[in-house]
C-alpha cells in the first residue's frame, strides 16, 4: 500500500514537471495524413443496416458514416477514405497487415480478440443481442407470451444456446426446432411454421424490412435475451490513435447529448449555448491539440454526418427502412447504456 | 533344379497365404494406429482436448423431437441417444411402410392390366429417378405451407392438418406406455413370422392382437377419472391433447416411403418375375383365385429370391434418415453434427455415430440372413 502510494505520487510529480506539449502524434494518424486517405473496411456484398452497397454503388450505413465521422475527424473531408471490401474472416488479417486502418464492421468486443489476436478495441458504439421476432397476427408482446408456441433459430449458433436458456428460465413451454441453413429457416418463419424466430437483434430487423413480403405484419419483442458490445477494432501499440477513435464516438454522442446536430452546428458554434459545447465544436481551444487534431475537427464531423442519434436514425432507425428501435443504443439519460466520457 | 513334389508345392503355398495374411493385418493395425496417434499429437499441439469427457456435460440447446422426455440441461450422453432412438423410429416405420407399399406397388407392376401396370411404373421411374433430399425439401415446403394451427383443416374436429404437424386422437397413456405398447406389437409381429403364419392369417393376426393389446393398456393405464382417449384441441398456439406428429416427422416419414417403396417395388417385381411361369399356370389349371395364386404359389416362391436384396433397402432406409438435417428433424445425425459445431469434439463424435449405424445397420444384416435362412427352400 505504502509503495504504490509512494509509486503514484512520484510519478504524480514527474508528469507535472513536464512541459505541457501536444501528446505525440499517433504513428497511424501520421500514416493517414501522409496518405492523405484513411482505410475503412467493407464487406464483401450488404450487411444491411451497418455496411451495405445502395443501388447506386455507393457504401452506406452505420459503420460506413462511423468511418466518414473519423475521416473528416482526421483529415477534414468525409469522401477521402477508401472503403476496403473484406469478408468476415479477412478483416483481422487485413487490419495486422495494414490493409486497412481500423475495422468498424459489427465486431464485437471479445476476450480472444482483445489478448491473442493483439487488438485493441474503442468505447462500445453499439449493443446488439438476441431476441425474438414473432408474427403479428399472435398479437404477442414479450417472450411471455409464446406459451405453448415453436420457435425457429439457427442450428449450431450461440443464440440457438441463448434462446433454449432463455426461455427455460421464464418456464415458457415451446418447441424448438433449428435448421442448418439460413435459407430453409427463413423459409419455414415466413410460411409460419414457426410463431417466432430467435436471432441477432438487427439482422431480424433487416430481415423484416428486406425479405418479408408486410414488415409491419411482424413484431419484434421486448425481450433483450444477450447484449454483445460492438466495438471499433484497432492495432495494438497506438494508445493515441486509439484516444482518436474514442474521442470521434464521444464527440458525437456528446453532440446528441447537448442536441448538436448537423442542421445547427454551425449556429451553435457561432453561439455556444454552453462551455461544454463550446469547447465541443471548437470555439474554445482544448479539442484538438490534445489529440493532435484541428480544434474544429469535431464541428466539421458533426457537419458531414450528424450526431450519433442521427446516424443511428438513418441507418438502423426511424429513418432507416429496418425501423430498429434503439432501446440499449440509447443515450444512458434516455434508457440506453450509450454514455460518452467527460470532456473536460 | 529338381521339380518341387506336389506337397512341397502345397506348404509354399500355405506359407505363401499365412505370410499375406500376416502382412496384411500388420499394415492395417499400423494404418489404425498411426491414424491415432497423429490425431492426438496434432489434437494437442492445438490445444484441443479429445476424449469422451463431455459425454456428461450439458449440452445447453434444444431441439425438435423427441420420443422420450428432454431438456435443455441433458448430458450429451442422453441427447444423443434421443438422436438415436429417434433414427430408429424414422427408420423402422420407413422399413414398415415401405415393405407394405413397395409388396403391393411391385405387384401392380406385375400385373396383367395395363392401367394398373402404367401407374405403377410411373410412380417408380419418377420416384427412383429424383434424388431423395431433392423429394424431401420439395415436400417440406409444400408441407410447411398448409394453414398454420389456427385455421387447420379438420376432419370431425379429431383429425386436424395444419404446418405444425397432423394432430390426432391417442390412447390417454404415458409416452413410456406407449413405447411399450409398440415394442410389444412389434415382438408380436415377429413372432407370427418365427411361427411361419400364412401371410393374410399372420396380418389379420397381427393387427387385431396389436389393436386388442392397445385398447386393454388404455383401460388399464388411463389417468385416474380420464378418457381412454384423448381429443387433440386447439388452445392458445398449439394443439393439446392427442397425438402430434410433427410436421418434420411427416415429411420424413412420407419423403423416404415414397422413394423406398420405388425400390423395394422393384426388387419385389424382379422376385415375382423369376417365378415359373408353369407355377401360375398350374393354379389358374386347379381353379385357384388370383389372390390365391399370389399368396400362395407366387409369393412363396418369389420371396427366397426377394429377401436379400429386401436386405439391403431395409439397410438403405436407416441410412436415409440422415436426410433429417436438411429440415430440420432431430435425428441421429443432426444431433451429432449439431454435438459437433457446439462440442467442439468432432473425432469422438464421429466415431459415435458411425458406430451406431454400425450396430443397427449389423443387426438388420443379422436379422435378413436370419430371415433368408428361415424361408429357403428346405430340399434345395
Amino acid at each position: 500500500m505504502l509503495k504504490s502510494i509512494s509509486l503514484s505520487s512520484v510519478a504524480a510529480a514527474a508528469l507535472a514537471l513536464l512541459p505541457v506539449t501536444a501528446m505525440a502524434e499517433s504513428p497511424t494518424v501520421k500514416q493517414i495524413k501522409e496518405r492523405g486517405t484513411l482505410l475503412c473496411s467493407g464487406h464483401n456484398g450488404s450487411y444491411f443496416g451497418f455496411v451495405e452497397v445502395n443501388d447506386k454503388n455507393e457504401w452506406k450505413g452505420l459503420d460506413i458514416d462511423l468511418c466518414r465521422a473519423l475521416t473528416t475527424a482526421i483529415l477534414g473531408d468525409p469522401t477521402a477514405n477508401q472503403i476496403v471490401p473484406l469478408s468476415w474472416a479477412q478483416r483481422f488479417p487485413a487490419l495486422q497487415s495494414g490493409d486497412v486502418d481500423v475495422i468498424i464492421k459489427a465486431t464485437g468486443w471479445t476476450m480472444g480478440r482483445d489478448t491473442e489476436l493483439g487488438l485493441q478495441f474503442s468505447l462500445p458504439y453499439f449493443f446488439g443481442g438476441t431476441q425474438f421476432m414473432a408474427h403479428g397476427e399472435l398479437g404477442i408482446t414479450d417472450a411471455k407470451d409464446l406459451d405453448g408456441g415453436t420457435i425457429c433459430v439457427e442450428a449450431g449458433t450461440t443464440i440457438e444456446r441463448i434462446a433454449a436458456n432463455y426461455l427455460s428460465t421464464i418456464d415458457v413451454e415451446h418447441t424448438m426446432v433449428s435448421y442448418e441453413s439460413a435459407a430453409e429457416l427463413r423459409a419455414a418463419y415466413v410460411a409460419n411454421r414457426c410463431d417466432a424466430f430467435a436471432g441477432w437483434g438487427p439482422n431480424l430487423a433487416v430481415l423484416r424490412a428486406t425479405e418479408i413480403d408486410n414488415p409491419d405484419a411482424h413484431v419484434i419483442l421486448s425481450d433483450q435475451l444477450s447484449s454483445e458490445p460492438i466495438s471499433a477494432a484497432m492495432r495494438q501499440g497506438d494508445e493515441e490513435f486509439v484516444d482518436v477513435v474514442n474521442w470521434m464516438l464521444a464527440a458525437m454522442l456528446i453532440a446528441e447529448e447537448e442536441g448538436v446536430t448537423m442542421a445547427n452546428v454551425e449556429e451553435m458554434a457561432a453561439n455556444p449555448p454552453n462551455p461544454k459545447v463550446a469547447r465541443l465544436l471548437g470555439a474554445e481551444p482544448g479539442m484538438g491539440e490534445r489529440l493532435g487534431l484541428r480544434d474544429t475537427w469535431a464541428k466539421e464531423m458533426l457537419a458531414a454526418v450528424g450526431n450519433f442519434g442521427e446516424v443511428y436514425d438513418r441507418n438502423l432507425g426511424a429513418n432507416s427502412p429496418y425501423k430498429l428501435d434503439r432501446g440499449l443504443n440509447n443515450l444512458w439519460s434516455h434508457g440506453g447504456v450509450l454514455y460518452a466520457p467527460i470532456l473536460d | 533344379m529338381a521339380a518341387a513334389t506336389a506337397d512341397e508345392l502345397r506348404i509354399r503355398a500355405k506359407r505363401r497365404k499365412i505370410i499375406i495374411q500376416v502382412v496384411l493385418i500388420g499394415v492395417s493395425l499400423l494404418a489404425v494406429v498411426g491414424a491415432v496417434t497423429t490425431a492426438r499429437t496434432n489434437l494437442e499441439a492445438q490445444g484441443l482436448t479429445s476424449g469422451f469427457a463431455f459425454l456428461e456435460r450439458g449440452t445447453g440447446w434444444d431441439y425438435s423431437f423427441s420420443l422420450v422426455p428432454k431438456d435443455i440441461s441433458d448430458p450429451y450422453a442422453w441427447t444423443i441417444f434421443v438422436g438415436f432412438l429417434n433414427t430408429l423410429f424414422v427408420g423402422f416405420i420407413a422399413i414398415f411402410l415401405t415393405t407394405l407399399f413397395g409388396f403391393i406397388i411391385g405387384t401392380a407392376r406385375d400385373a396383367s392390366n395395363i392401367a394398373v401396370k402404367t401407374a405403377a411404373t410411373v410412380y417408380i421411374q419418377t420416384f427412383r429417378n429424383i434424388p431423395l433430399i431433392l423429394q424431401l425439401v420439395f415436400l417440406y415446403a409444400v408441407l410447411i405451407n398448409l394453414p398454420g394451427p389456427r385455421q387447420a383443416m379438420s376432419m370431425g374436429d379429431a383429425l386436424f392438418l395444419s404446418n405444425r404437424g397432423f394432430m390426432f386422437p391417442g390412447l390417454n397413456v404415458s409416452s413410456g406406455v406407449a413405447l411399450t405398447l409398440l415394442l410389444v406389437s412389434l415382438a408380436l409381429g415377429v413372432l407370427l413370422i418365427w411361427r411361419k403364419m400364412p401371410l393374410f392369417t399372420g396380418l389379420a393376426a397381427w393387427i387385431v392382437g396389436s389393436v386388442l393389446i392397445c385398447l386393454v393398456a388404455a383401460f388399464a393405464f388411463r389417468p385416474e377419472g380420464e378418457e381412454m382417449f384423448s381429443i387433440p384441441a386447439l388452445q392458445g398456439l398449439r394443439f393439446r391433447g392427442g397425438i402430434t406428429i410433427p410436421i418434420e416427422l411427416l415429411g420424413m416419414i412420407v419423403a423416404i416411403t415414397l422413394y423406398g417403396s420405388a425400390y423395394i417395388a422393384e426388387v419385389v417385381r424382379g422376385g415375382l418375375s423369376q417365378v415359373p411361369k408353369g407355377l401360375t399356370e398350374a393354379g389358374q389349371a386347379l381353379g385357384l383365385t388370383k389372390a390365391a395364386i399370389w399368396s400362395q404359389i407366387k409369393m412363396p416362391m418369389a420371396l427366397r429370391s426377394i429377401i436379400p436384396p429386401l436386405g439391403n433397402q431395409w439397410i438403405f432406409m436407416m441410412k436415409a434418415t440422415t436426410i433429417g438435417v436438411a429440415i430440420g428433424f432431430s435425428d441421429l445425425f443432426y444431433i451429432v453434427s449439431i454435438s459437433i459445431t457446439q462440442s467442439g469434439q468432432t473425432l469422438e463424435l464421429i466415431a459415435i455415430l458411425a458406430g451406431a449405424f454400425l450396430l443397427v445397420n449389423g443387426s438388420l444384416a443379422i436379422f435378413t440372413n436370419w430371415l433368408n435362412a428361415r424361408m429357403k427352400l428346405k430340399a434345395h
